[in-house]
């Protein structure tokens, strides 16, 4: 693919992890526990991953957290939506670069999920000094399997579909 | 659809999650008496004691982060009202066991539940 093609894909696809985002922090979770959240946003980072690699797939994640936190306004929560979106981007590229024989997609996008949700309790741990935030992360990990698999498998089908687009009119 | 390695996968994060959940709410059952800490930015703002005088006292909490309106009541407590734009820490309700927290990340504001007979607070590790 052209740089220019790469170019305007992969911000569409920031623009589209964007948008995700937005619908999703106006949706209700119907979960007790604070900040869960479906991770929609993780699927444009997935997609990315498998379509193009490592270096693109962070760099469609940091922009995300950057222009998503120029959104909603608030400066505290850009620390932690890069870090989670980081640190499950290089688990998520660890997982999928070598174990992909081993786990499917939905494996690597729970993988994504769990490393999420460990980077932002790790992270609202060391803001707030106290280290009894880690209490929260069972259940965010329970939470974080059900949307982890429901963004794998939705990546799944993007990413089939895409792939064949992609073979008729780019190459 | 799903590999073997993504069952094993599920199977290890929910023993994982289940066991430390039985673990934090055993470590919850040793304390006797019980109070509330109520921390800004990492520090300690205030703590009360749970007793009969205190029940359904309202305490605003009101520091440069924001503002938050904490109600206690009968060995629980709760935010009643805050300033945040989500609003997660009054939609969590009440807390009553040792341990538990609530967290408003907007107004750095932390609730926690402690036990007065606890000998080796995690702050003591840390600093």
């Amino acid at each position: 693919m052209k740089g220019l093609q790469k170019l305007i894909f992969l911000s569409l696809l920031v623009s589209i992890g964007l948008a995700l985002g937005i619908i999703e922090s106006m949706m209700p979770v119907p979960f007790v526990a604070p900040g869960a959240k479906l991770g929609l946003s993780n699927m444009v980072i997935l997609i990315t991953l498998a379509l193009f690699g490592f270096r693109e797939a962070m760099t469609v994640g940091v922009l995300k957290s950057i222009v998503f936190t120029l959104v909603v306004g608030s400066v505290s929560s850009l620390f932690y939506s890069l870090s989670g979106s980081i640190l499950s981007c290089f688990t998520m590229y660890i997982v999928y670069k070598y174990f992909s024989k081993t786990f499917s997609l939905i494996g690597v996008s729970i993988f994504g999920a769990v490393a999420h949700n460990f980077a932002q309790v790790l992270v609202a741990s060391i803001m707030m000094n106290n280290i009894r935030i880690f209490s929260y992360l069972p259940i965010l990990l329970l939470i974080s399997l059900f949307t982890g698999y429901f963004v794998g498998l939705t990546s799944k089908f993007a990413i089939k579909n895409l792939k064949k687009t992609f073979k008729t009119i780019f190459f | 659809m799903l590999t073997k390695g993504d069952k094993y996968l599920i199977i290890f994060i929910i023993i994982i999650s289940l066991l430390s959940l039985v673990f934090i709410n055993k470590s919850a059952l040793h304390y006797g008496k019980k109070y509330v800490s109520i921390q800004v930015d990492g520090e300690e703002f205030k703590r009360i004691i749970f007793d009969k005088t205190v029940i359904g006292k309202t305490i605003p909490i009101k520091t440069e982060f924001g503002y938050n309106l904490i109600e206690i009541g009968d060995e629980k407590v709760r935010v009643i009202e805050a300033d945040c734009p989500d609003q997660l820490d009054v939609k969590q309700g009440y807390i009553s066991k040792v341990g538990e927290v609530i967290v408003c990340l907007p107004n750095r504001l932390v609730i926690e539940i402690k036990g007065l007979d606890e000998k080796r607070d995690v702050d003591y590790i840390s600093h």
